[in-house]
């Protein structure tokens, strides 16, 4: 039967802007989407093998990024949009990881094989998920690294006190569970020549990291004792000691990795550690745990001040930075173009280590198109490169944090498979889907929300850790996980689904029921006849949708297309009903007169 | 007031007591003693089952009704009805009986009756009338100037949740029906909840509350804790077609005394 277009329109305009089965804000924030809200929701029930199996449906490494993730997910919290409170999404990840992660729990199965080889280059976190999903899709994969060891910049940026290598070792495991074979210690472009990979593989994806260190056109750059954030934190990670350095550091920069190396600097024996950035300190682009833990161990902040000259003294070394005051960092039009007054000091040091920025290093001979900072050019929906075969993937392509390579490297993989298939690269694909996105969830707070304030953790004393590379943080007990995890919102909308019982029973929120609707271009009677027309849907709707008015307009249709009568059988009753009521047995009417 | 005023009691009302008919009727005469009389279905349980041009031919009867009588101003006791006639007519002006009473007062051998009263009722506000803040605060009046004490819940007045019996889903899915009931009268603390729609009353019966219409809190004796509620007539369709009609010569009665 045919419904009226008003009916069809309305049921249109509900599926189209019902926001039942929208993204919560956390996992449209993570590139990787992973279901934040469900595995919180376990770990406070204490079902916590439950919530790392849903990590782990989306993260091969649940405790590395419960370490360091970025977390754009407790950026976007409800809780931090509203009180500045984020969830610790990242501290109860770790805490689900620590709890319950063990390799039996480890999917592991992989695709029938297809043939086809694939090359990654680079065993960051960009690459290991390339490879997983490559693998996974039943090509053959070999990673290759110019390292010995897996992890890329995890292992080499990251410095050891946030993130020890005995978790990257284990989780990385996976990989070989998985299949995937590793060259390590090899170098594309020295070792073996890109060319040559090319031949040997029918795909290759690019995801060599970010490993050149840069340091700016400032007078006295040449000095002894100047270094850069990449050389300093690899060679810090990999020996524990970085004997070019002296005792006074100034680190430059206002960054992560700034507060990396300035917290790396105690741990190698320094015994005054500067930190100086153009921003001020409350416009700092480091993540405020990064600049509360570096203040912490006493790191001397200098905000608002840029780099003159590095002094040095007759043998050439540094012995000082003359610095002169910032007045802006940005221009008009918000690029990057600091302004400077007259005015100076110096400050007295012998290291000076830049953390402003780093690189990617060409591997390809050429043959690969680059942009600002090395980054390979690529196309933003594929990452498909000027070479076919070839995709690039993390840093190599401009991701900037970790979780964002990995889902870089999944959508390269993506690409990948579908070249090696000889099937479109796009057709079909949501592209929104495979990074970030801005959910359209708008809903009021939950009724009784408070503030309350954010579960901290158990860090270490800043006296005791900053001499050590040990985990500086010990991670949330149980009853610190429980009580964070009671925080969160569980943001959705569903808010008529709490009112009406009857939707409850036909779908999960009205774009199901009228969705499907719109779908089969026919509904089954008892659905529409089941409203109760109370209204209740309505009057809690964001956006006040007519979903009983559109219930109403589906039954005056079913009355059109059967003869004026209900379809429902039992209404039979309520028509002799309402022709009683309507008779002259049960009515009169009575003019009143004084 | 200058309008001509008519009391129409609707369908369900009359249904589940003739004595409450009589007794507001009465009570209005004393008011406007030109007072004016209709019963007949609204057809608003028509226009539910989506019979749009049914409903409209029906409501036309009515209206003839009114019309013939020349009553310029009804007065109703039932939300569907209040609803039913602002939307549909074009020149028949309609008040609720719960915002005039507040205007013209109750009788005064009524006011204060419950001071005494151990019970505490719950208010089931009607979802039909969710946004009508005056008829709600009127309600609340009324039982303040019985002296009863009443209980507000999370799901009073524009967050009222249906008693189940609106859309006219009870015959269609009686199980839904009764889940909806039971959700109703879960939201209540106290066991007596006050209703001010006699089908809501028959709803909230159907699962064990002791639902009191407020037509039988104004009329009729004062409820203690241990009274039973009035039966619930309109499962009974005899009974109810029966009061039905002792009502409708009551508003006879009424109308020419």
């Amino acid at each position: 039967m045919e419904f009226k277009k008003n009916v069809l329109e309305q049921a249109s305009h509900i599926t189209d802007g019902c926001m039942g089965h929208e993204d919560a804000f956390c996992t449209a924030a993570c590139p990787m989407h992973t279901d934040v809200k469900k595995y919180i929701a376990q770990i406070g029930k204490g079902d916590y093998e439950g919530a790392l199996k849903t990590i782990r449906e989306k993260l091969f490494l649940p405790n590395t990024l419960g370490r360091i993730c970025a977390h754009p997910c407790e950026t976007d919290c409800r809780r931090n949009s509203e009180f500045g409170q984020p969830l610790s999404v990242a501290g109860l990840k770790r805490f689900a990881a620590e709890r319950a992660d063990r390799k039996e729990l480890w999917e592991d199965s992989v695709g029938e094989p297809t043939g086809k080889r694939v090359a990654v280059i680079g065993a960051g976190p960009a690459g290991a998920q390339a490879a997983i999903d490559l693998r996974k899709a039943g090509h053959e994969v070999v990673i290759y690294d110019k390292l010995h060891v897996v992890g890329g910049m995890m292992r080499v940026g990251i410095p050891e006190y946030r993130l020890p290598r005995e978790v990257i070792d284990f989780e990385y495991s996976y990989l070989v569970d998985l299949g995937v074979e590793f060259k390590m210690g090899i170098e594309i472009g020295k070792d073996v020549t890109f060319s040559q990979l090319r031949e040997d593989y029918d795909s290759v994806i690019v995801a060599n990291g970010a490993h050149k260190g840069t340091i700016p056109p400032v007078p006295g750059k040449d000095a002894e004792g100047v270094f850069n954030a990449v050389d300093y934190l690899k060679d810090i990670s990999l020996t524990h000691k970085f004997p070019k350095a002296g005792k006074k550091i100034a680190v430059i920069g206002g960054g992560d990795v700034a507060m990396d190396c300035a917290r790396s600097s105690w741990r190698i024996g320094a015994e005054e550690v500067l930190l100086i950035s153009l921003e001020e300190l409350e416009s700092l682009p480091a993540s405020q745990e990064e600049i509360d833990e570096s203040q912490e161990e006493d790191v001397q902040f200098i905000n608002g001040w840029g780099t003159d000259e590095i002094l040095k003294n007759k043998a050439g070394k540094v012995k000082g930075l003359r610095l002169k005051k910032v007045l802006s960092v940005f221009d008009e039009n918000g690029r990057f173009a600091p302004e400077f007054s007259e005015e100076t000091q110096e400050v007295k040091i012998d290291t000076v280590v830049f953390a402003t920025g780093q690189q990617v290093e060409d591997i390809t001979d050429g043959q690969l198109e680059q942009k600002g900072g090395g980054r390979y050019v690529t196309d933003p929906d594929t990452l498909a490169t000027n070479l076919p075969d070839v995709f690039a993937a993390g840093d190599a392509s401009g991701g900037a944090i970790v979780v964002q390579a990995m889902a870089l490297g999944r959508k390269a993989a993506a690409s990948a498979d579908r070249f090696m298939k000889e099937k479109d690269l796009a057709e079909g694909r949501n592209f929104k889907l495979e990074y970030s996105f801005e959910t359209r969830l708008d809903v009021p707070l939950p009724k009784g929300t408070e503030n309350l304030p954010r579960t901290s953790g158990n860090h270490r004393s800043a006296k005791e850790r900053k001499r050590d590379f040990k985990a500086f943080d010990l991670g949330y007990t149980d009853e610190q996980a429980q009580k964070e995890a009671s925080r969160c919102l569980q943001c959705e909308c569903k808010l008529c689904m709490t009112e009406c019982l009857m939707m409850n029973d036909y779908g999960e929120c009205p774009q199901d029921i009228f969705g499907e609707f719109l779908e089969k271009g026919e509904i089954d009677p008892i659905i529409p006849y089941s409203c109760n027309m109370c209204g209740g849907c309505t009057h809690v709707c964001p956006n006040d949708f007519k979903i009983g008015e559109t219930f109403m307009g589906m039954r005056k249709d079913f009355i059109l297309h059967n003869d004026g009568k209900s379809p429902m059988e039992g209404h039979k009753a309520i028509e002799m009903h309402q022709k009683l009521g309507f008779s002259k047995i049960f009515c009169t009417k009575v003019k009143g007169v004084r | 007031m200058t309008e001509k005023m008519g009391f129409m009691p609707g369908c369900s009302l009359p249904s589940y007591t003739p004595e409450g008919v009589k007794k507001t009727m009465e009570y209005l005469k004393q008011i406007y003693p030109d007072l004016g009389g209709v019963q007949k279905c609204c057809g608003k349980g028509t226009k539910a089952l989506g019979q749009e041009e049914k409903f409209k031919e029906r409501f036309a009867g009515l209206q003839k009704d009114i019309d013939d009588v020349g009553i310029e101003t009804m007065i109703v006791a039932c939300q569907n009805c209040y609803k039913t006639i602002k939307e549909t007519s074009d020149h028949t002006d309609v008040e609720s009986l719960w915002t005039l009473l507040p205007k013209i007062g109750l009788p005064e051998e009524v006011r204060g009756k419950a001071k005494d009263s151990d019970v505490v009722f719950g208010i089931h506000d009607s979802c039909s009338t969710r946004y009508e803040k005056e008829i709600q605060d009127g309600i609340r009046w009324i039982m303040s100037e019985l002296g009863y004490r009443v209980e507000e819940t999370e799901h009073s007045r524009e967050n009222a949740r249906c008693c189940g019996f609106g859309g006219m889903i009870v015959p269609a899915n009686p199980d839904l029906a009764t889940r909806v009931m039971q959700r109703r009268a879960d939201d209540f603390e106290s066991d007596h909840v006050v209703v001010y729609c006699a089908a809501c009353r028959s709803s909230m019966m159907k699962v064990g509350k002791k639902a009191f219409h407020i037509l039988d809190l104004l009329w009729g004796p004062v409820v203690y804790d241990d009274a039973p509620a009035p039966e619930d007539v309109l499962s009974s369709p005899a009974k109810s077609w029966i009061n039905r009609y002792k009502s409708k010569n009551a508003v006879k009665q009424v109308v020419k005394a």
